[in-house]
């Protein structure tokens, strides 16, 4: 029986701090609604009528209605979704054994956009070093609220002891504001006006790291020029910032550079130009010479795992049913474009799609239009789903396969990546309590009916042992058993890439400011501003956000979780609340062309009169999710289709809606 | 793990998997890792190669030249399926191509 989890004070990613949701992880184990058995649907879906059954049963289940869609719509015939896990691989190998192009992964639902940005400018997803720098620009990340790490906490520190300056932008009055040396309440979606009139002034007073440019990055000229028409008097007006305080913040920010970054931030689905809004700021970054510096952007270190040589498949032959090549080129195939995909599989163009394998996601929560998620639940011959809860989506699901949790399971060996990155083994600390299995096992129940099995003829251990071959040390597994970790020695290394001879993983092999691919491709090969559209009168612009007391949608029935935020509430401006009469505390529906939630409002002056906000992660439709069930409004419901498109990142802060006494 | 590649190798072949004429990525994936892999890591005699080390146009061309001059021959190191096979993983994971970073795995 675990009785209170420590975290591993050898691990420097942790450094003896567990999170809410660390302390809380143990529920996971002992949730007297967790998925006990293999079960198959005995009702209609969504009735909750389930018959609980042997893994073998399930597994000759699932194996048999696969079998029947590859026959009937071949293998391209079954979506594949997953969600980031240390064991993901084995599903989405699974996937790609049976021959599916349709493997959808999460990060255009999250920070795609960023990803694509960062890459075609500097070639990688670097870190932001927090720890060492000395002044900071936040807009909307909202990092002291929503992602409560270490580097975190280092940061309040900084801000508060006054050796980090910190500037954040947010529509909305947020812990990271009420910690921050200054907070604008930014006019939503205008972020890409403020970062255009920053570089317009850096180049127009030549604060710009002309040594770095020259030597490092391609297209400065092209930039300079193109930004003459962003001042800052004009994005004064965008912004509602004073042009004042841009000039001022543009001359501190490069005065304190190579230590000053302008942070990205994790989840970056909010608009429709997200891409070149994150393209901006990697611009922004590069003029100033923060690149590869203590203090500034930096690419993450690399530590080389070795990796178990698996038989390989053929490589499928339908196209992908999002179509990337067509409609983002540039984007990352293999995760795929998960609104367009769904709008691909409604119109079952290019072909139909009617199988739907789902590991550790919850699409009914993730995507935005609810209406749209469930209308590809029921389209859908065959669903199911491996969690180690009963999620929306498992609720909908006609097999639901129970996975051990983290507690329970071995995981494959994995690298948290990072300026300081670290190799890490997580070990099971109890045996299953449940008749649940780890991914491995789930995955080699079904490959071995539909004669994969050779494809994953391998165990855990044989997988980790291949994993930490080439680490130094005499015996890695052993190693890692005893600590859980290994850290390489020194510390964070910088500097690397800072050779004139060193070629970057772009196009040109220089840093990209100007972007001959984004024009090839029929992009703006230079960020290029357009105003946002504004909520019509008597509508508001819909923000959603997260705390770090919960993960996405996944443990809001957490009863200690729950202690921290039982409900989610509708923040809005009392000015804006008063016109439609309603008042604090009161139950209102907030409505929107996607659909609508119930929740109760919370008048606060912490948001623009234009905007109204809820925390994600309530209003689940899973009885079993007993403490989360009903209670508080689903964002997923109210927030409307649409996408970014350079990189098909969501866009979820583009919805307006209206909002009613219910 | 060398003999357990050699029998790979002899199921697959006797599979008839080679039979397309164009290349595959993920087969290449495997080769690459499977026999490059020996000479080609950090510290090896062959000095560490991955597809980032050379951009499309640069792998394209080691192939169609047959460079590998210091070592042994490639054809005789695997036969013309595999070498298009690795060739295509390279050139789709190269230095210059449309393969960004990602999230996770």
């Amino acid at each position: 029986m675990i009785r209170k989890l420590d975290p591993n004070p050898k691990n420097p990613k942790s450094r003896g701090m567990l999170c809410a949701r660390g302390n809380a992880g143990l529920l996971q184990v002992y949730d007297p609604k967790r998925i006990k058995k293999p079960l198959i649907r005995a009702g209609a879906r969504g009735e909750g009528k389930w018959r609980e059954v042997s893994w073998d049963e399930a597994f000759d289940y699932t194996a048999n209605k696969l079998k029947e869609i590859k026959l009937k719509h071949g293998p391209q015939g079954v979506l594949w979704s997953s969600t980031e896990a240390f064991a993901e691989v084995f599903f989405k190998n699974l996937g790609l054994a049976f021959g599916s192009p349709n493997i959808v992964r999460h990060p255009t639902l999250c920070l795609a956009s960023v990803n694509l940005a960062y890459s075609v400018t500097f070639g990688a997803v670097p870190s932001f070093d927090l720890q060492n720098a000395n002044y900071v620009i936040m807009a909307g990340a909202n990092r002291f609220e929503s992602f409560i790490t270490p580097d975190t906490m280092d940061l309040i520190d900084s801000t508060m002891n006054r050796k980090t300056r910190l500037v954040y932008l947010d529509p909305r009055f947020t812990v990271t504001a009420a910690k921050a040396d200054e907070w604008y309440p930014i006019k939503p979606g205008s972020d890409l006006a403020f970062i255009l009139a920053l570089v317009h002034v850096i180049i127009a007073e030549g604060r710009h790291d002309k040594e770095f440019v020259k030597t490092y990055c391609q297209g400065f000229d092209q930039l300079a020029e193109h930004v003459k028409k962003y001042s800052p008097e004009w994005a004064g007006n965008e912004t509602e910032i004073a042009a004042a305080n841009i000039v001022r913040i543009a001359r501190e920010f490069s005065d304190a550079a190579p230590r000053a970054l302008f942070y990205s931030g994790r989840r970056s689905s909010w608009y429709r130009n997200d891409f070149q809004m994150r393209r901006a700021q990697a611009i922004l970054n590069a003029i100033v010479g923060n690149w590869d510096k203590q203090g500034g952007v930096v690419p993450n270190s690399k530590i080389a795992l070795g990796e178990f040589l698996y038989l390989p498949w053929d490589d499928p032959e339908a196209p992908r049913i999002d179509e990337m090549d067509k409609n983002f080129p540039l984007a990352a195939k293999s995760d795929g474009a998960y609104l367009k995909l769904r709008e691909n599989v409604l119109a079952a163009n290019p072909y139909p799609v009617k199988g739907w394998m789902i590991c550790k996601q919850d699409p009914l929560s993730a995507l935005p239009d609810q209406s749209k998620t469930m209308r590809m639940v029921e389209q859908m011959d065959f669903i199911a789903t491996i969690d180690i809860q009963m999620s929306d989506t498992a609720w909908y699901a006609d097999v639901v396969l129970p996975e051990s949790t983290y507690l329970e399971r071995q995981d494959p060996v994995e690298v948290l990546a990072g300026i300081w990155p670290v190799v890490v083994m997580r070990q099971p600390v109890v045996k299953p309590v449940h008749d649940t299995k780890p991914c491995l096992d789930i995955v080699q129940g079904i490959a071995k009916r539909l004669d994969l099995g050779m494809y994953f003829d391998y165990t855990i251990d044989q997988w980790n042992e291949a994993a930490v071959k080439e680490l130094p040390l005499d015996a890695p597994m052993d190693y890692l058993r005893n600590h859980g970790v290994y850290t390489p020695p020194g510390g964070p290394n910088y500097g690397a890439t800072l050779n004139p001879d060193h070629r970057f993983v772009t196009q040109s092999g220089k840093i990209e400011i100007f972007s001959d691919r984004l024009k090839e491709f029929g992009h703006d090969p230079l960020p290029v501003y357009q105003p946002p559209e504004q909520p019509p009168a008597g509508s508001f612009r819909m923000l959603v956000g997260r705390k770090a007391y919960f993960t996405h949608a996944n443990s809001s029935s957490n009863p200690w979780l729950l202690d921290f935020a039982p409900e989610n509430f509708l923040w809005i401006n009392p000015k804006s609340a008063s016109h439609a009469g309603i008042a604090d505390g009161e139950l209102v529906e907030v409505s929107s062309s996607a659909g609508s939630a119930k929740l109760r409002a919370r008048l606060t002056e912490h948001i623009r009169p234009d905007c109204v906000s809820m925390l994600h992660g309530f209003g689940k439709r899973s009885q079993w999710l007993t403490r989360a069930y009903n209670r508080g409004g689903n964002d997923a419901a109210v927030l409307e289709n649409g996408w970014d498109g350079v990189s098909g990142n969501a866009a979820m802060h583009e919805t307006f809606v209206k909002v009613r006494k219910a | 793990m060398g003999g357990f590649s050699a029998l790979v190798l002899t199921t697959l072949l006797s599979l008839g998997a080679f039979a397309a004429a164009k290349g595959s990525e993920g087969k290449g994936r495997y080769y690459f890792r499977q026999t490059c892999k020996d000479c080609h890591t950090k510290g090896a005699k062959g000095g560490e190669v991955t597809p980032l080390t050379k951009t499309m146009a640069q792998w394209s061309s080691y192939f169609v030249k047959g460079r590998h001059t210091s070592a042994e021959p490639l054809a005789k190191l695997m036969n013309e399926q595999q070498l298009l096979d690795i060739q295509t993983f390279l050139v789709k994971h190269a230095a210059d191509s449309l393969q960004p970073e990602t999230c996770g795995k």
